[in-house]
């Protein structure tokens, strides 16, 4: 049932009952010169009721988008992003709104956890006594639609589905099956609600008692529920075409497993174990799992979360107790809070419920700086150290600049998500403000400072004259230098402490410019050491950089070694990039390392990758992903996409059928994988 | 004292118990036709180039005078493309004991360890048996295709806490047609392990229609007796290494490879490294 249910949604067999809403929402809207919150719940309420019931071959956890908005472009000044959904505003409306406000990305509210907990043992129906009328209408709305999918599969002879939409979303969940429809429902609004970046938050926590119950009450059994569990988990890639991002599979729906509850006890049981299972079994790039981890965290949790990384998808992705908690407690999140924190939409770190935390308002490019401060100061400063201030004044400018920008930010109400948080409008913040800032180019700049240390003030070998010249030429006419500075100068992930203290001290520098300032909201900001899409972008703002990397290639994925260094492999990395006060720049950002697929072929290679992650934990890391990939399979795979529909790849805190990438990303993976460890 | 080291790869997973840092002696005495490691063979350092990334700018043909490059005619450090590197670096054992080091605590938490492998590493056994003195206590493992005189075997023995043999061809005439070498001194060593009270483990590659025959498995067989065996399946493809060194692959098209009956055996494991 199944693997027919995995291939019909793989194949996008259901795209055929897509039409759509043939409304102009938009301009009915500003006729009328309806509110925001209205906007909201009349679009959600009228969809819900175009939608088409569908009930696709053996599915049995249902709710499928099927009114697209195929022409929907969201609008943004600077390009244009899709959303499959219809514009509430017209195109002068929100500009006019955008001169008002700073608008975070799309607008609307993304990377929050609601309190599925709540949410589960209330029912939707109980929600109306603290809902307005468009929150009211918009539960009866998604109501409305649950009832005719029920009764459409009653007419299929599909009573099971009939009875499961009787209870859920409409009354408490009373068992697994019911739970897992019950979020189903949940998610589906949210999206269709406008919201994006819907992150599933601590799954296991939330929805074990539903598990333990019928598992002790044997109404389940664990293969009985690992198949429902598959069938919810198949759910979170039906829609993924339709919702805002800029590739599919950067959704954000992520599931964070493990780590210890508000009561500091380990949270890892059936479920969790059964969630492993069930993405290793289906193979797809939905839903992304993260497992929190600690020093006391036992090998075998390892090991699952190995197993799946063998089979190549991208993830699981480790998250540091350890580093975390301790570095949000120093942010100023309450001890029971911070050790409640979950993955927000890559790696991003939020605590469920009552984080408003824009998790990503901005990056701050280390490459960028270093690059003004090679351009402007090198041929002035008379030490490194002088130098190295011309930088560390850099990056606090780049902060100030980042920090300030944001004023006034507002965000379209969601009436109905909104619902699930203990605060007035969740829209408008929560008992958590903070802004994360992303830091990406960590190794380019670090080598580069290592680089010009060594030549200019060091061996004094390099003149800054020549060396700007040299690379304001992109090395051409310098190629002997090129070599030397790209084969034969300290690269960061060689455990080579002449360049690794460099990088402590800019994370350092990074943090400090942050420490103290306060944003609109009157949370803190938090340093990362993500990159997201930025290692493209940051990296086509500059040239060629002091440390031989040409112009026009990118930067390391997050926190990674440079493209090009030849590092002795894996544990000399680790060391490299455990040394920086990671405490302090916990926003989220993992250590990105590629293994060639062959490594983990075997049982045994899987037990070993398990001790490599867990040593990386133990010696303090805060994050790692891990990608295992194959060059050959690659390139093979841009020559004959229609070979390999589904070898996936991890890019940077989401995986992707690989053959969907623009070819740059595609690109950037194999320059990756090249230097496979 | 001094020995050449062509690669040093962390985190291998292959090569004894746990994750490893596997050094990678050179030279070897025996000349496999089905050899994965030709860069491996010779004990001199050599350049290797990768012929797609060279765009024949002739900068590596200027005289550079480092001493690491003298008599390979090339200058491995100039290439601005990195099409060259070197396979083969000398290393005083104590600055490479040190290097190794780094990553101990690290292996010791993994239960994992550094092995000597090549190459053959017995070829440098004085180097080899130094290197592994100023080791412990890290746990140390040798790879090796057991052809050294008794006084190099015995010397790596005594000196390693895991041993990783291969046994590739029962036959004399066979190992010396396949190999280029007698298997007889192979066996005598056999015999020290086997008395050592060291653990270890044979190992014999499946090379379809040459060591994969059910003749040769029998006959390993009748070798290894209770001792346990891993099976390695072979990777057909022609290692780019060879290319690299600017030579041509000695094995001939090798017949399709045959499913080992592993019922011969009384200790047996099958595995795919590559």
């Amino acid at each position: 049932m199944l693997t027919e249910l995995r291939s019909y949604i793989l194949n996008k067999e259901y795209y055929k009952y897509r039409r759509p809403s043939g409304i102009d929402f938009a301009a009915e809207y500003a006729a009328e010169k309806l509110p925001p919150r209205a906007r909201v719940a009349d679009r959600f309420a009228r969809i819900c009721a175009l939608e088409t019931p569908l009930i696709m071959p053996g599915e049995r956890i249902v709710l499928t988008r099927t009114i697209t908005d195929p022409n929907a472009i969201f609008i943004k000044e600077e390009g244009k992003e899709r959303i499959d959904l219809p514009c509430i505003y017209t195109k002068d409306e929100w500009l006019a709104v955008k001169r008002e406000h700073f608008i975070h990305e799309a607008g609307y509210l993304s990377n929050v956890i609601p309190d599925f907990a709540q949410i589960l043992s209330r029912g939707l129906l109980d929600y109306k006594k603290d809902a307005d009328e468009y929150a009211c209408r918009m539960i009866d709305a998604l109501i409305g639609l649950t009832d005719r999918y029920a009764d459409e599969a009653r007419r299929q002879g599909r009573d099971d589905v009939a009875e499961t939409l009787a209870r859920v979303p409409r009354y408490p969940a009373r068992g697994f099956r019911e739970a897992l429809q019950f979020l189903r429902a949940i998610n589906f609004a949210a999206w269709l609600e406008g919201n994006y970046h819907v992150t599933m938050g601590r799954f296991d926590l939330y929805c074990w008692p539903y598990l333990r119950a019928d598992l002790e009450s044997g109404k389940l059994t664990e293969d009985e529920a690992l198949d429902l569990l598959c069938d919810f988990f198949l759910a979170f890639n039906k829609d993924t075409d339709l919702y805002y991002s800029i590739y599919r599979g950067d959704n954000g729906q992520s599931f964070t497993l493990g780590g210890v509850g508000r009561d500091g006890k380990p949270v890892f049981n059936t479920l969790s174990k059964l969630c492993l299972k069930a993405s290793k079994a289906l193979k797809v790039i939905d839903p992304k799992i993260n497992i929190r981890v600690d020093k006391n965290t036992p090998p075998e949790i390892y090991e699952l979360g190995s197993e799946l990384t063998a089979v190549g998808l991208g993830f699981p992705q480790y998250t540091n107790d350890d580093v975390i908690v301790p570095g949000f407690e120093r942010l100023g999140y309450a001890p029971e809070d911070a050790r409640n924190y979950a993955i927000a939409a890559c790696w991003e770190i939020i605590v469920p419920i009552l984080s408003a935390d824009i998790i990503n308002v901005g990056a701050l490019s280390f490459a960028k700086v270093v690059d003004r401060a090679f351009h402007g100061a090198l041929p002035t400063a008379k030490t490194f150290d002088e130098f190295y201030a011309a930088v560390e004044s850099g990056i606090r400018g780049e902060c100030a600049a980042i920090t300030g920008r944001m004023q006034n930010v507002w965000f379209i109400p969601s009436p109905l998500y909104g619902l699930f948080f203990p605060v007035e409008d969740i829209s408008k913040g929560g008992k958590y403000n903070n802004f994360g800032i992303h830091g990406t180019g960590i190794s380019t700049a670090a080598d580069s400072l290592a680089a010009i240390k060594k030549y200019v003030y060091d061996e004094k070998s390099v003149s800054p004259a020549d060396y700007i010249a040299a690379v304001d030429a992109d090395f051409a006419g310098h190629e002997d230098f090129l070599a030397k500075l790209r084969y034969d100068t300290p690269k960061m992930g060689c455990d080579d402490d002449y360049v690794d203290s460099l990088a402590v001290r800019l994370m350092d520098s990074f943090a400090d410019a942050l420490e103290g300032k306060r944003n609109c909201r009157g949370g803190v900001f938090r340093a990362g050491t993500g990159s997201a899409m930025y290692y493209l972008w940051h990296a086509e703002e500059i040239g060629a950089s002091p440390d031989g990397r040409r112009k026009g290639e990118g930067l390391g994925t997050n926190f990674s070694p440079s493209l090009y260094a030849r590092t002795p492999g894996p544990f000399s990395i680790i060391r490299s990039f455990t040394k920086p006060h990671l405490q302090r720049t916990v926003n989220g950002g993992p250590l990105t390392l590629e293994f060639h697929s062959s490594m983990f072929a075997t049982e045994d290679g899987v037990r070993k990758l398990a001790q490599l992650v867990r040593s990386f934990v133990q010696l303090g890391g805060h994050q790692i992903q891990l990608n295992t990939v194959d060059a050959a399979t690659l390139r093979d795979a841009q020559k004959h996409p229609e070979k390999y529909p589904q070898l996936i790849v991890r890019i940077w805190g989401w995986s992707a059928y690989f053959v969907e990438l623009d070819r740059r990303y595609q690109d950037h993976v194999i320059a990756r994988s090249e230097y496979s460890l | 004292m001094t020995g050449t080291v062509f690669d040093i790869k962390e985190f291998a997973v292959h090569d004894g118990p746990g994750p490893r840092v596997t050094v990678f002696l050179k030279g070897c005495p025996l000349r496999c036709r089905w050899c994965h490691n030709p860069e491996g063979l010779s004990p001199e350092p050599q350049l290797l180039w990768k012929k797609n990334l060279c765009v024949g700018c002739g900068r590596c043909r200027e005289p550079c005078g480092h001493e690491e490059c003298r008599g390979l005619g090339r200058c491995w450090r100039k290439c601005p493309k990195g099409a060259l590197s070197l396979s083969g670096r000398v290393w005083e054992a104590e600055a490479l004991a040190e290097k190794l080091r780094r990553s101990a605590p690290m292996l010791a938490a993994m239960g994992g360890g550094v092995t000597l492998s090549g190459g053959e590493p017995t070829m440098q056994w004085r180097f080899a048996a130094e290197l592994l003195d100023r080791l412990a206590p890290m746990h140390r493992a040798v790879e090796t295709c057991g052809y050294c005189s008794g006084e190099a075997f015995g010397a790596i023995l005594g000196r390693v806490e895991y041993v990783l043999m291969d046994l590739k061809l029962a036959d004399p005439a066979l190992h010396r047609k396949f190999t280029g070498v007698d298997n007889a001194p192979i066996l005598r060593n056999l015999e020290l392990l086997r008395a050592s009270g060291k653990p270890f483990l044979l190992r014999t590659p499946l090379i379809p229609g040459i060591t994969d025959t059910e003749e040769n498995l029998r006959g390993i067989a009748a070798l290894a007796g209770e001792d346990p065996v891993e099976l390695l399946e072979y990777n057909k493809f022609a290692p780019a290494k060879y290319d690299m060194l600017g030579r041509a692959y000695p094995l001939p098209e090798l017949p399709a490879p045959r499913t080992p009956d592993l019922s011969l055996f009384r200790n047996v494991t099958l595995s795919r490294l590559s």
